[in-house]
């Protein structure tokens, strides 16, 4: 039974609800808004590297000030741009946007309760983000300009306005964004957790949870650890860019002033970000392989293989991402011997992630593969787990990551298993879940479209970047012109921007298909895809508390596909057992 | 004018979208089908897709291998980079094998099984013993590139340095200057207290090995000997990269880091192999500012004899700082 | 859903809270280690403020401990609960006091004379302080609620929360004062 009836106004249905369902729309709508703006931004850097120093239709989006007299993009605001583009895509897409949206949206409905086990927090955990999205837009238009040492922002590039004009104000809208974001975040990784652990309906056990929801619980938890370490890490910098402490600085010379701080180490920076910033990918990917865990099961017409492995590989990861974070710091100077260690962590987490692409292939071979766009896109985000994964073999390796680190393989790694990998995860579960989230079904062909072009365009973008990264060039360059022994990558770089502006062109198919579907797309059956999870036995226009009567009664796991001796191919998870039948 | 032009061009588009998919639902409201469910024929069309995806990426992926190989970096020209090339080797070739296997694995099972009316998928959950060999093996493998890949890095990190020249490489916005540490080997303290007009570098000239240390704006390197290079940076983070020697080594303020390796090719070897605008350069690997991009030293390989030539015409800090 | 489970979830929501609020004085801490390992770190005596302190919200947290057992037999808890709550601002004020003795001493967070232990001292106390508050507003909605006699012993979940937010809190300054004593 639900709650309470409340009486609903536009306030509460829309602005500030407590619903699950309608604050995973929230994040995901804000979500696509910054996607668009970072993506937007990468357009615009992406031209300036194939047409250096000149000027570009693309310039006109930006705010007053940041061209030079010429026309061409300043040196500074190309970092600025890169900076918030790393910014935005990681934290505010990839994390808020992919856990933001599809934890809230489908942990009730997968574990069959009625909402999270605090709607208020919940909704709190919107809002932070809202006003941390608001703060960091803000510092776009601030005159010494947004943050601009990197979404890494290491001191002192990032402590000291004189070495750079965006970590002036910018760079404090951006701690203070992030702290807002961080709070948030962990507003909601802790009703994820929480709601996981105890709101599950009758009969569903964790070795009865779908994936998707063993994803989420994890990623919750790496997010509940380390998250915090990322504000310590902040607070230490705040102390020394508004306080004049020396936890990061020590023996500078700036501008012609000697500046007084002594003792500090920007080394301790790098490792406290780090101790945040690996785990965070892993933050970003698990859901992605989550998503992906659900949509090829069903789309296959068979279990996902190796459920239990899987489950394993899942924790191993977030086990093993809090020992790597040293692979980003193997250049440091740090002791060779922890580098040994941490190289050795690094390629072990290959490991699990080798044994969860393995077993997607098991379950694509003999399958029944029903091609929705969904599916299209999980298939990509193995293909590009493949890919981007196999590449941190070379990178995870310090002896080799001597000339490879910082360069352009390494931007190519990073962007495929991100880019791709996790980006196209969230396409997936967009598609796949959008006619539970609005009662409509996503345009198949547009969505096609949307797919075949964006995998062509992607997979041009940033495979080269591998061959430019061998070539020895650095990344975060304002433009490779400057040393002749780039000048034969001149071409690469053109072809690069070209993928890139065709890719940024495709999705607007997405975009628009999305939209014109929330308001004119066909409607919906109750289970279109004719899934085994409990969300589809919920009434198509969503109600609160999610299920209008009692709550289902689980029986079985959530993969019964094409079960021998079963009336069809799928058999939903509050199925009782046939007589004689025995559960998988 | 073009703003307009472009903005016209772009709500046109939308509008010939949106007038295709209603197109489209009207047809099919007309026939009576569900636009937005899968058929056999989509499953087709998509799996051949994924079919030629396989020559397509993969040839793709050849291609640039093929056409852009020579833009690689040169091999190494130094000691430790030489092994760091085979390493290299051996890594790549180990993780082609698996893409080249795994890539059209995936785009094929794609193909063969797509879907059909009227087929059955196969109800396989698990295997245990598959699950065993697919984690051991990778583990096995992966164990023998991490040995390899550690005796390497021990070696590029602890080289034999008795003998090596010592040369300071000092960093800041946003160009390089070298320090040679000059007979006694010995580079004198230093302190960025002491920076003031042309001690650029902070040298203490009160201490007794810094008058013979001399600072230069380009490095030369005698061939084959063992070099020291000792990095300092004035204000931000910045990273020397030499690519064609593979070294790379962060220069931290505050902080002193190193790097040892051995030059084992001339620049004018260098020129002979690769064109006469050959050069060896440092670059700057960290963001550090709004000139990162432009943030070069020349390096210069040569003979013993050369780099002797080169410097002993150099002038020591005792004779530029000092007041005569 | 049930009104136990509710209250079992939203403790449990509490206790992953807690968790986060470590790893952050985690990661302050390790800072700590870390730079102290490097040298250039001044030795100072903790204020005896801080020791008075520690007394005050050990107390703090034994009176709390006093509120349940009286809840249980139906007594006021009240004076209990404010007096913690005074306790609490008593707290605060001894730490004030410690970093005005810290000051005396030379020991800045920042500026000329500074080093950087002390500003690892200042920011990790002030840290905990800033959590502190949070104990603090809790305390004054607790006091409030007990004294318009709104809890029994089966409807206390408010209660709960915040009488096991101030024993982290305690447990927390235990930690950070014995580290800062002993490290």
């Amino acid at each position: 039974m639900s709650d309470h009836h409340h009486k609903e106004t536009f306030i509460t249905k829309y602005i500030f609800s407590t619903d699950h369902k309608m604050i995973a729309k929230q994040f995901l709508i804000t979500g696509m808004f910054m996607a668009i703006i970072g993506m937007l931004m990468s357009a615009i850097f992406r031209v300036q590297l194939a047409n250096p120093g000149e000027y570009s239709i693309l310039y006109e989006l930006l705010p007053g000030g940041w061209l030079n007299e010429d026309g061409g993009l300043n040196p500074d605001k190309y970092l600025a741009l890169v900076t918030m583009h790393g910014t935005i895509l990681v934290f505010w897409v990839l994390t808020a946007g992919l856990s933001g949206t599809f934890a809230n949206f489908l942990i009730p409905l997968q574990i069959g309760a009625r909402d999270m086990a605090s709607g208020f927090i919940n909704m709190l955990s919107y809002w932070f983000f809202f006003i941390a999205t608001v703060v960091l837009l803000s510092s776009l238009f601030v005159e010494s300009g947004p943050a601009s040492g990197g979404w890494t922002i290491y001191p002192p590039l990032s402590a000291l306005p004189q070495a750079i004009p965006g970590s002036g104000t910018g760079m404090t809208l951006w701690l203070y964004s992030i702290t807002l974001f961080v709070v948030g975040s962990l507003l909601g990784g802790l009703n994820y957790i929480v709601t996981i652990l105890n709101l599950r309906t009758k009969g569903m056990s964790m070795q009865r949870l779908p994936l998707t929801v063993w994803a989420l619980l994890i990623t919750a938890i790496l997010g509940v650890l380390s998250f915090p370490v990322l504000l310590s890490c902040g607070l230490l910098l705040l102390f020394d860019r508004s306080f004049g402490t020396s936890f990061y600085l020590s023996d500078i010379i700036i501008n012609g002033e000697a500046l007084h701080n002594v003792g500090g180490s920007p080394i301790l920076f790098e490792h406290l970000f780090w101790f945040l910033g690996h785990p965070e990918v892993y933050i970003i990917l698990l859901p992605a392989l989550g998503i992906v865990s659900e949509v090829i099961a069903v789309n296959s017409r068979k279990p996902i293989f190796g459920y239990k492995a899987m489950v394993g590989a899942l924790l191993l990861i977030a086990f093993l991402s809090f020992i790597v974070w040293g692979h980003h710091m193997f250049m440091t100077g740090m002791n060779p011997f922890l580098g040994s260690v941490f190289t050795f962590t690094t390629l072990l987490i290959a490991i699990p992630s080798a044994v969860k692409v393995f077993n997607y292939l098991a379950t694509l071979w003999r399958a029944n593969i029903r091609f929705t766009p969904a599916m299209l896109f999980a298939i990509g985000t193995v293909s590009a787990f493949i890919t981007g994964g196999l590449t941190g073999l070379i990178l995870g390796d310090s002896a080799l990551d001597i000339n490879v680190h910082d360069t352009y393989f390494v931007v190519g790694h990073f962007h495929i298993v991100m880019g791709l990998s996790a980006i196209y995860g969230m396409f997936a579960g967009v598609y796949h879940w959008f006619p539970k989230m609005y009662g409509k079904m996503m345009n198949k062909t547009l969505g096609y479209v949307h797919f075949w072009g964006t995998f062509i365009c992607a997979y041009g973008v940033f495979f080269p970047m591998h061959f430019l990264g061998l070539a020895g060039l650095p990344r975060r360059y304002y433009t490779n012109s400057s040393f002749p022994m780039f000048d034969g990558l001149a071409d690469i770089n053109e072809i690069i921007t070209f993928f890139a502006l065709a890719g940024a062109i495709v999705q607007a198919i997405f975009i628009f298909n999305f939209f014109y579907s929330i308001f004119k797309g066909t409607k919906t059956t109750a289970n279109p895809w004719k899934s085994n999870t409990l969300e589809w036995t919920t009434p198509i226009e969503r109600i609160h508390g999610n299920w209008p009567g009692e709550l289902p009664v689980v029986t079985r796991w959530a993969y019964d596909y094409s079960k021998p001796g079963m009336d069809e191919d799928f058999v939903m998870q509050n199925v009782p057992l046939k007589e004689g039948e025995k559960e998988h | 004018m073009t703003n307009l032009l472009i903005a016209l061009v772009v709500i046109l588009a939308i509008a010939a979208l949106v007038q295709l998919v209603r197109v489209n639902e009207l047809l099919s409201e007309i026939t009576n089908e569900d636009t937005n469910s899968v058929t056999d024929d989509d499953n087709n069309k998509n799996g051949i897709l994924f079919l030629l995806t396989i020559p397509l990426f993969l040839g793709f992926v050849v291609w640039q291998m093929v056409t852009w190989d020579h833009l690689l970096l040169p091999p190494a020209s130094s000691v430790h980079g030489a092994e760091i090339d085979s390493l290299m080797k051996v890594s790549m070739t180990l993780i082609l094998i698996v893409f080249f296997a795994l890539t059209p694995m995936l785009f094929f099972f794609a193909y063969k099984y797509r879907g059909k009316k009227g087929n059955t998928a196969y109800f396989f959950s698990h295997n245990n013993k598959l699950e065993v060999v697919w984690t051991v093996v990778p583990t096995i493998i992966l164990t023998a590139l991490i040995i390899y890949g550690l005796r390497t890095w021990d070696r590029a990190m602890n080289p034999d340095l008795s003998q090596a020249t010592v040369i300071e490489v000092y960093s800041k916005q946003f160009d390089w200057t070298a320090r040679y540490a000059g007979e006694d080997n010995v580079l004198g303290q230093s302190s960025y207290l002491l920076v003031k007009g042309k001690n650029t570098l902070g040298v203490d000239m009160l201490d007794e090995p810094s008058s013979d240390d001399i600072v230069t704006r380009e490095v030369h390197l005698p061939v084959n000997k063992p070099v020291l290079l000792k990095f300092r940076s004035r204000d931000v983070i910045h990273s020397a990269f030499l690519p064609h020697f593979r070294v790379q080594m962060n220069c931290v303020p505050g902080l002193s880091t190193q790097f040892g390796f051995t030059p084992t090719k001339t620049t004018e070897q260098m020129k002979l192999e690769e064109g006469e605008d050959f050069e060896y350069v440092l670059l700057c690997n960290k963001i550090c500012g709004a000139a990162h991009f432009n943030m070069q030293m020349k390096f210069i390989v040569e003979s013993e004899e050369d780099y002797n030539k080169w410097i002993s015409s150099q002038q020591s800090l005792e004779t530029t700082l000092t007041l005569k | 859903m049930k009104k136990s489970i509710k209250e079992k979830a939203l403790k449990q929501l509490l206790w992953v809270g807690i968790v986060s609020i470590s790893m952050f004085f985690a990661g302050l801490t390790s800072a700590f280690i870390v730079r102290k390992a490097e040298g250039n770190w001044t030795e100072f005596i903790l204020p005896d403020w801080f020791i008075a302190s520690t007394a005050v919200i050990i107390l703090s947290s034994l009176l709390l401990i006093f509120v349940k057992i009286r809840l249980r037999k139906g007594k006021s808890i009240f004076n209990l609960l404010f007096t913690t709550l005074v306790l609490g601002i008593i707290f605060s004020y001894f730490q004030f006091e410690g970093w005005g003795q810290l000051t005396n001493q030379g020991i800045y967070l920042t500026g000329e004379g500074s080093n950087v232990a002390g500003s690892f001292l200042y920011v990790l106390t002030l840290s905990h302080l800033v959590h502190l508050a949070g104990g603090l507003i809790a305390l004054v909605f607790s006091s409030v609620k007990s004294k318009l006699n709104l809890y029994s012993i089966d409807n206390c979940l408010g209660l709960d929360l915040t009488i096991n937010y101030w024993h982290f809190l305690t447990v927390l300054w235990l930690y950070l004062f014995i580290f800062l004593k002993f490290l």
